[in-house]
C-alpha cells in the first residue's frame, strides 16, 4: 500500500530542502519517489499548512544499562509522583527523570522522537543495557561501547603495543558489545580513582599505568578512524563540572591531532574560574574553537531547572558532586573494572548563581557555534534535564524574546556575568531539523535516517506551525515510524518495537588468543559468555539488528 | 466531640483507599461534593455516597464507624484536625501524616504512620508491622510526631525511623527498630529477636530483658540515666493514659550498637521493677 502524505511543508536539510511545499509518498516502510499515476495510493494525508520532518534522532541519552537501572532504584519518589496509566495498546509505567524503558519508548515516539542512542554501554554489561534497550518501544536504538578505563585497554597503551593491535581490540568490543560506536569518559581518571587519584588532567599520568588522558584519546580516536567507525570518538572529557575546565577542553580539541573527535555535553566541561565566585562562562572561547576545528563536532548538554538525576560513567567527579546530592542519597558502582559508575540525583535552581549560569553557558553555546551540522540538541538525559523538556529548549532556541523573559527570572548575578542577553540568533526551523535530524544521522553513518529523500527509512514527524515552538514541538500530530502510524497529536497508538543499529567491523581474529588468557586469568565470566550474540537481540522478537557499514 | 461521621455501609470486599478524606481537603467542600468524591476501590473506582452513611457537621473532626481492615490510607497527608477510627482498620493508617491526631478504636494494619512528619496516633489495639517505618524504597522513615500503641505491635517496628517517638505498651515482634537513623522507642513488654538490627543512632527502651541481643551489641553496664527521668516525666505530663511512666525508675542496663553501624544507638533495659507491672495495661 502507498501512503501519501499530501502538501506539507517540508525541512529535509540533507537533501537541501528548506520549507518547500512536498508530496511525500511511503511504500513497505521506505520512502519513495512519486509513483506512477496509475499506481493505487491506499491513504492519503491531507497535511497543507503542517511541517514535515523527518524523526528527530537523540544522540546522547541514557535510556539503558546498569546506572539507568540503579538510578531507578534508588528513586522511589520519582516513580510514585509521576505514574503512567495503561490504555489498551500501551503499557503502565513511570519515571520523570528515569522513566521505565516503556514509558520512555512511548514519550520520546509521542515528542516524534524515532531514534535514540545510549552513550555509555559497559561491555561487561552489554547484555543488560540491550534487554533494557530491546524493552524501549517503538523508537530505534544503539549504544556506544564505553573504553579507555578499563585494564586491558590501559595495559596494551602502557606496554606501547601498537596501533594495529588496539584497532583490533576496539573492533572486538564493537563486535562482541553489539555497540555503534566508541565511547570515552574521563579518559584513565575513572581507573586513577581507584588509585585514589581524584583529579586527572590531560597531561598527567595515571599513577598505574603511567598513561596520559591524552595518549588514551589519540589511541582511541585513531582506532575509530582506521576501523572506520562512522561515529568519531565520543568523549566526555576530563575534569567534568571542575570551575575552569574550559583549558582542558580547549586542550582537548587541540591535542587529537586533526582526528575526527565528538566532545559530548560540553556545556559541563565549558566553565572558567574568574569572577569573584570563581566560576564564570567559558562558553565564547570553546565555541570559537569549535567553530575553528572543523573535524570537532559537539553536544550541549544543556540543563534545565528542576529536579533529575545526574546518572555517568565517571566516577571520579560523580564522588566530587555527591555533596550536592538532592534528596541526600547517592551511589558509585563498579562492574569488572571495565569503568565505573555513579549516580547522585540532583536539583538544578534557577536562583542558584553555579545552576543558572550552566544553564546560560548552554544556551551560550548553542548561540555561538555557527555550524548547526556539527552541534546536537541534548540535555544528556537525564543529566541535564529529563529529554521530555527539549520542546522547551527547542522555544528557548527559536525565541528570543522568551529567553530573555527566561533570563531575567534566574539568578541576577548570573544573569549579569552571561552574554545571552547580547545573542539575537534565533534558529530556523530548518537548523532545528539539522540539529536534532540531519546531523546526527550524519555523524552516526545512519545513511537512510534523518532525511526524507527515497529510499530513506519512513520515521516522519508532522506538526502544525505554532508561535510557541514549545507547543508545536510538544504535540506532534502524526509521527510516523517505519511508515506506521505510531502517535498521534501528541498520543501514542500503535506500537511496534524498533531495531537496533550496530557494526560489523573488520578486524584480525588473532586478538581473542591474548583476551582468553587475561579472561581466565582476571574476569568473572568467560570469553564466550561475554560475547552478546544476534540471537539475544533478535531471539523474543522484540528487535532488529540493522547492520551500518564500516566507512572505509 | 461532634464533627462528619462517615458510617460505612456495606461490606467491601477489596482496599478502599480513603486517603482523600482527610479534614483540611473536605473543610472547603460541601456535602454534595464530598459525597461525588471518587475512591479508589480494587481496581476500580466508588463514590463515597456508595460508600458510606454520612452524618455532617462543620469541623475539623472526623469519625469513621463500623471500619474493616479494609480500609486503606486513612489520614494520608492530613496536617491538621482529627481522625477516629471505629473498629478495625487496614494499612498505611497516617501515611506521610504532617499533623493532627488519629485515634484507632481497634486493631490497625501494616505500615502505621509510616513517613509521617508531625501528629499524633494512638491505638486501642494491635498494629501490624513496620509501624512508623519508611515507605517502600525510601531511606528514611517517620520523621517527627508521637505514636502510642495500647497493644501489641508486630515485626520490624520504627524501620528507618529518623526521629519522633513510639510508645508500645504490649508487646513488640522481631526486628525492633531495625535500621533506625535516631529516635526512640519504648516497649513495656517483651521485645522479639534482633531488637536494633542495624540500628545508626537512636534509642530503644525495653520494659524487659528480651530472650536474644545481638553479638553487635556491647553491654556498657548499669546506669542512672537523667534524661529518661525526664523523658518519663514528659510523658506522663501528656495525660491520664501515660501515668504508667510515673512509676518507671530511670536505672537501666545499657548496650550500645549496632557496632556494626558505627554502634551510635543504645538499647536500653530497664530495671526489673517493672516487671510487677501488668504488660498493656490501659488506664485511659
Amino acid at each position: 500500500m502507498i501512503v501519501k502524505l499530501s502538501g506539507g511543508t517540508v525541512y529535509d536539510p540533507t537533501n537541501g530542502v528548506n520549507g518547500k511545499r512536498r508530496d511525500i509518498y511511503i511504500k513497505d516502510g521506505r520512502i519513495i519517489n512519486k509513483p506512477d499515476i496509475q499506481a493505487k495510493i491506499g491513504k492519503t494525508y491531507d497535511l497543507r499548512g503542517k511541517v514535515i520532518m523527518s524523526g528527530a534522532i537523540d544522540i546522547h541519552t541514557h535510556i539503558g544499562g546498569g546506572k539507568v537501572n540503579l538510578a531507578r532504584m534508588m528513586l522511589p519518589e520519582d516513580h510514585r509522583d509521576d505514574t503512567v496509566k495503561r490504555t489498551s495498546i500501551t503499557r503502565a509505567g513511570c519515571g520523570h527523570a528515569v522513566p521505565s524503558t516503556l514509558t520512555a519508548g512511548y514519550r520520546y515516539a509521542e515528542m516524534g522522537y524515532t531514534s535514540c542512542f545510549e552513550p555509555a554501554m559497559l561491555p561487561a554489561n552489554a547484555r543488560q543495557t540491550h534487554m533494557e534497550m530491546a524493552d524501549t518501544p517503538i523508537v530505534d536504538k544503539g549504544a556506544y561501547a564505553l573504553l579507555g578505563n578499563d585494564d586491558f585497554f590501559l595495559q596494551m597503551l602502557a606496554a606501547k603495543k601498537d596501533q594495529a593491535a588496539i584497532n583490533d581490540y576496539v573492533a572486538w568490543i564493537i563486535q562482541s558489545s553489539q555497540a555503534l560506536g566508541i565511547k570515552v569518559v574521563n579518559p584513565g581518571g575513572i581507573n586513577a580513582f581507584k588509585f585514589n587519584q581524584r583529579k586527572l588532567d590531560l597531561d598527567d599520568k595515571n599513577p598505574f599505568y603511567n598513561v596520559s588522558p591524552r595518549e588514551i584519546l589519540i589511541s582511541l580516536s585513531r582506532a575509530v578512524h582506521e576501523l572506520g567507525i562512522p561515529h568519531p570518538l565520543h568523549v566526555h572529557g576530563c575534569n567534568l563540572g571542575v570551575p575552569g575546565n574550559k583549558h582542558s577542553t580547549l586542550d582537548t580539541i587541540e591535542g587529537v591531532e586533526g582526528l575526527p573527535m565528538h566532545l559530548t555535553h560540553i556545556q559541563f566541561h565549558s566553565y572558567g574560574n574568574e569572577g569573584d565566585r570563581k566560576f564564570s562562562s567559558g562558553a565564547a572561547e570553546i565555541a570559537e574553537s569549535v567553530n575553528k576545528h572543523k573535524n570537532i563536532s559537539i553536544d550541549v548538554g544543556q540543563i534545565l531547572f528542576g529536579q533529575t538525576v545526574t546518572a555517568s560513567g565517571d566516577t571520579m567527579h560523580q564522588y566530587e558532586g555527591h555533596w550536592h546530592a538532592h534528596p541526600k542519597k547517592w551511589l558509585l558502582m563498579d562492574i569488572e573494572c571495565d569503568a565505573g559508575c555513579g549516580v547522585v540525583p540532583f536539583r538544578y535552581e534557577d536562583k542558584n548563581f553555579v545552576n543558572a549560569l550552566q544553564w546560560a553557558i548552554g544556551l551560550e553555546l548553542f548561540l555561538q557555534v555557527d555550524d548547526p551540522w556539527r552541534i546536537f540538541l541534548t540535555t544528556d538525559h537525564p543529566n541535564g534535564a529529563p529529554f521530555t523538556t527539549y520542546p522547551h529548549l527547542i522555544r528557548l532556541l527559536m525565541d528570543r524574546g522568551f529567553r530573555n523573559d527566561m533570563l531575567s527570572t534566574i539568578n541576577k548575578a548570573a544573569a549579569s556575568s552571561s552574554i545571552l542577553a547580547s545573542l539575537d540568533r534565533e534558529y530556523s526551523l530548518y537548523e532545528i531539523a539539522i540539529m536534532t535530524r540531519a546531523a546526527p544521522a550524519r555523524s552516526l553513518g545512519l545513511k537512510d535516517r534523518g532525511h526524507l529523500g527515497s529510499g530513506a527509512a519512513a520515521d516522519i514527524t508532522v506538526y502544525t506551525e505554532h508561535r510557541n515552538k514549545e507547543r508545536m514541538f510538544a504535540k506532534p500530530d502524526y509521527v510516523f515510524k517505519d511508515g506506521e502510524l505510531v502517535a498521534e497529536k501528541g498520543k501514542v497508538v500503535h506500537v511496534t518495537s524498533g531495531g537496533t543499529h550496530t557494526l560489523r567491523p573488520d578486524y584480525n581474529t588473532g586478538i581473542e588468543k591474548s583476551l582468553v588468557k587475561y579472561f581466565e586469568r582476571y574476569v568473572n565470566i568467560k570469553l564466550g559468555n561475554f560475547k552478546l550474540a544476534d540471537d539475544e537481540i533478535t531471539d523474543l522478537g522484540k528487535g532488529k539488528l540493522i547492520i551500518q557499514p564500516c566507512v572505509r | 466531640m461532634k464533627g462528619m461521621i462517615f458510617t460505612l455501609s456495606f461490606k467491601p470486599r477489596f482496599a478502599l483507599d480513603l486517603s482523600p478524606l482527610i479534614p483540611e481537603r473536605m473543610q472547603s467542600m460541601t456535602q454534595a461534593e464530598i459525597k461525588r468524591i471518587q475512591l479508589d476501590y480494587g481496581k476500580g473506582k466508588l463514590a463515597v455516597e456508595k460508600a458510606f452513611k454520612i452524618k455532617s457537621a462543620k469541623n475539623n473532626n472526623i469519625e469513621f464507624r463500623r471500619s474493616t481492615d479494609k480500609l486503606i490510607r486513612i489520614g494520608r497527608n492530613m496536617s491538621k484536625g482529627t481522625i477516629i477510627i471505629k473498629g478495625d482498620v487496614g494499612d498505611y493508617v497516617g501515611q506521610s501524616m504532617k499533623g493532627g491526631t488519629i485515634i484507632v478504636n481497634g486493631n490497625a494494619g501494616s505500615l502505621m504512620g509510616c513517613a509521617m512528619s508531625e501528629g499524633y496516633i494512638q491505638v486501642n489495639g494491635n498494629v501490624g508491622d513496620y509501624l512508623g517505618g519508611a515507605l517502600a524504597g525510601e531511606i528514611e522513615g517517620m520523621s517527627d510526631g508521637f505514636i502510642c500503641i495500647y497493644g501489641n505491635a508486630g515485626n520490624c517496628i520504627g524501620d528507618r525511623m529518623r526521629r519522633g517517638m513510639i510508645v508500645i505498651e504490649g508487646s513488640a515482634g522481631n526486628y525492633c527498630g531495625s535500621r533506625m537513623h535516631a529516635g526512640t522507642i519504648i516497649v513495656l513488654d517483651r521485645a522479639g529477636e534482633h531488637v536494633g538490627f542495624s540500628m545508626r543512632r537512636g534509642t530503644i527502651v525495653l520494659a524487659k530483658r528480651p530472650r536474644h541481643i545481638a553479638a553487635t551489641f556491647r553491654s556498657c553496664g548499669n546506669l542512672k540515666m537523667q534524661f529518661l527521668r525526664l523523658l518519663f516525666k514528659q510523658i506522663a505530663n501528656m495525660g491520664k493514659q501515660y501515668d504508667i511512666f510515673k512509676k518507671i525508675d530511670p536505672e537501666v542496663h545499657r548496650y550500645a550498637g549496632d557496632l556494626a553501624y558505627k554502634g551510635k544507638g543504645e538499647i536500653l533495659i530497664l530495671q526489673p521493677i517493672l516487671e510487677s507491672i501488668k504488660p498493656g495495661t490501659k488506664s485511659a
